[in-house]
């Protein structure tokens, strides 16, 4: 019999002897992990649409007037001033009011009355990805707006401000759900092997008295712990893919989930979280053996 | 001595398997329990330490396993400093000694042969061996119907002749037995002093804790006695 056969042998025997406290460690593993990884599929999914619409920003400078070409250069420059755009486009009162009548269109009757030229003339300014967080796009507003002959800036301000606040919300929540993980993981592993220890206090004494090496008796102990870990992240991210397969099967068609697109972890995250997983229930295991295993 | 190594697949060589100078063993506040012992064993030899109640037998069998440290003094064992070893080198010089304590250490809710297969495991014995093992020893012993029973189940003298079986179950070089016959027949003694004599016979050093002046008096054995803690005498037996 090999070292790792007579380690596995022991381990088999130790998950028996206490598989109550086991099953019950496993089990808020399994359910820390779960935690933690719906509100980071969440983050993500959320901060992967905030990037899609981000791509798609654009901030539309209403003017005062309608400025003539030379002044039209005046205030490319002065926005070219800030950064680099992706693009920027004049639109002239007379193009904006085609554009309204074309989306009208069967009721552009009712522009029949209105001068042609009653809609202000604008700029839509397409900033470049690199120009994507809130407080940058906030400050390119403002900026434009100090420009003179500015009316208005707007880019759908409310919208983004609702969801900058809704991401920082959940970077909490996920930070918060990732310490509990942290301290279940560690500390259930942790108590868990120690009640092992404690309850087989003298088998381990024998174990030692017969000629037992130091890892004969401690690497058990240490199995059990990526044991822990491998199940409890393997079964936690399995129900979050039930549950995630669910919504998606149960709320197709038409409506707001729609409107995003959601997306499960992709197999480096996976890997991650059960690296993740087993690392912490390791490093649980590994305090208590330091602990209380004595040798 | 320079840096000692042990491997778990290494034979002692040498005549002398126990050596102990001088050696003192004392408890708080103030109990001598052992004072200047000196004596050597050779290897093969079948000692026997005998004395009365607390006159120092099990601390001296204590010391020589390295279960305790004597408070002053040399212990050697097989030439090895024993209470210099640590980690992996004591590891493998305790599978080369087998010991059958007198409060027998027993797993209490595993089975007899479980209790046995223990000693084997620790040093990496194919499972087919200790099985073949295992059946042996308890057919020796007159425990072959007991295989699969819960130790806690046995009588006193049943758990001593496993404690027994589990000391010697791995062929150690040293075997060292604390009181083997206190609770068994005349007839079953028999049976344990003849598997420590076939034992012996291969060549293992035994050392034998025991009031039962029937295991000692019928052979040519060295008989140590112990009186309050200290040597009282060191004679040669002859039946």
């Amino acid at each position: 019999m090999n070292f790792w056969l007579a380690v596995f042998r022991q381990t088999g025997r130790n998950l028996r002897q206490t598989w109550t406290s086991q099953f019950m460690t496993f089990l808020t593993v399994s359910l820390s992990v779960l935690i933690f990884a719906f509100f980071y599929l969440i983050y993500t999914n959320a901060i992967g649409t905030g990037d899609k619409l981000r791509n798609n920003l654009t901030l539309v400078v209403f003017l005062e007037d309608d400025p003539g070409p030379e002044m039209q250069e005046q205030f490319k420059r002065k926005i070219k001033n800030f950064d680099t755009m992706k693009s920027i486009r004049f639109v002239s009162s007379e193009e904006a009011y085609q554009r309204f009548a074309e989306e009208l269109g069967e009721n552009s009757d009712v522009l029949d009355d209105m001068p042609r030229d009653f809609l202000p003339a604008s700029f839509e300014i397409v900033p470049l990805k690199s120009l994507s967080g809130y407080n940058q796009i906030k400050l390119f507003s403002q900026y434009l707006a100090s420009l003179p002959g500015t009316e208005k800036v707007q880019y759908g301000q409310e919208w983004v401000e609702r969801f900058h606040y809704f991401t920082r919300l959940l970077t909490i929540v996920v930070f918060l759900s990732g310490t509990l993980l942290i301290l279940t993981a560690t500390f259930m592993v942790a108590y868990t092997i120690r009640l092992t220890i404690l309850s087989r206090k003298a088998e381990l004494e024998l174990l030692k008295l017969v000629g037992a090496t130091n890892s004969y008796i401690r690497t058990p102990f240490l199995i059990e712990g990526i044991l822990q870990g491998l199940m409890g992240s393997v079964i936690g991210l399995s129900s979050l893919y039930g549950l995630f397969r669910w919504i998606s099967n149960h709320f197709t068609g038409p409506g707001i989930l729609n409107l995003f697109q959601f997306n499960f972890f992709s197999l480096p995250v996976v890997c991650i979280i059960i690296f993740g997983s087993i690392l912490l229930c390791s490093i649980g295991s590994y305090t208590s053996i330091r602990k209380f295993l004595l040798i | 001595m320079g840096k000692q190594e042990i491997t778990s697949n290494q034979e002692f060589p040498g005549n002398t398997m126990i050596e102990m100078i001088k050696v003192s063993r004392s408890y708080p506040p103030d109990i001598q329990a052992l004072s200047d012992i000196s004596f050597s064993v050779k290897t093969g030899e079948m000692l026997f330490i005998i004395g009365k109640s607390g006159a120092g037998k099990t601390t001296l069998l204590k010391l020589i396993c390295n279960m305790e440290l004597p408070t002053k003094g040399l212990i050697e064992v097989a030439g090895y400093n024993i209470n210099m070893l640590k980690g992996k080198d004591l590891a493998h010089l305790r599978q080369k000694i087998g010991v059958a304590y007198q409060d027998f250490k027993l797993l209490s809710e595993r089975t007899v042969a479980e209790n046995i297969a223990i000693a084997m495991e620790v040093s990496y014995k194919k499972p087919r061996a200790i099985r073949q093992r295992v059946y042996d020893l308890l057919e020796q012993l007159q425990l072959s119907g007991k295989h699969d029973t819960i130790t806690c189940e046995l009588s006193r003298g049943e758990q001593q002749r496993v404690a027994l079986a589990r000391s010697v179950a791995n062929s150690p070089r040293l075997i060292l037995v604390d009181e083997p016959t206190g609770n068994l027949d005349a007839y079953t003694t028999e049976k344990v002093m003849d598997l420590l004599n076939r034992q012996n016979k291969t060549g293992a050093t035994i050392v034998i804790a025991t009031h039962d002046t029937s295991i000692y008096e019928s052979g040519n054995k060295r008989v140590l006695e112990l009186q309050d803690g200290a040597i009282h005498s060191l004679t040669i037996r002859n039946g």
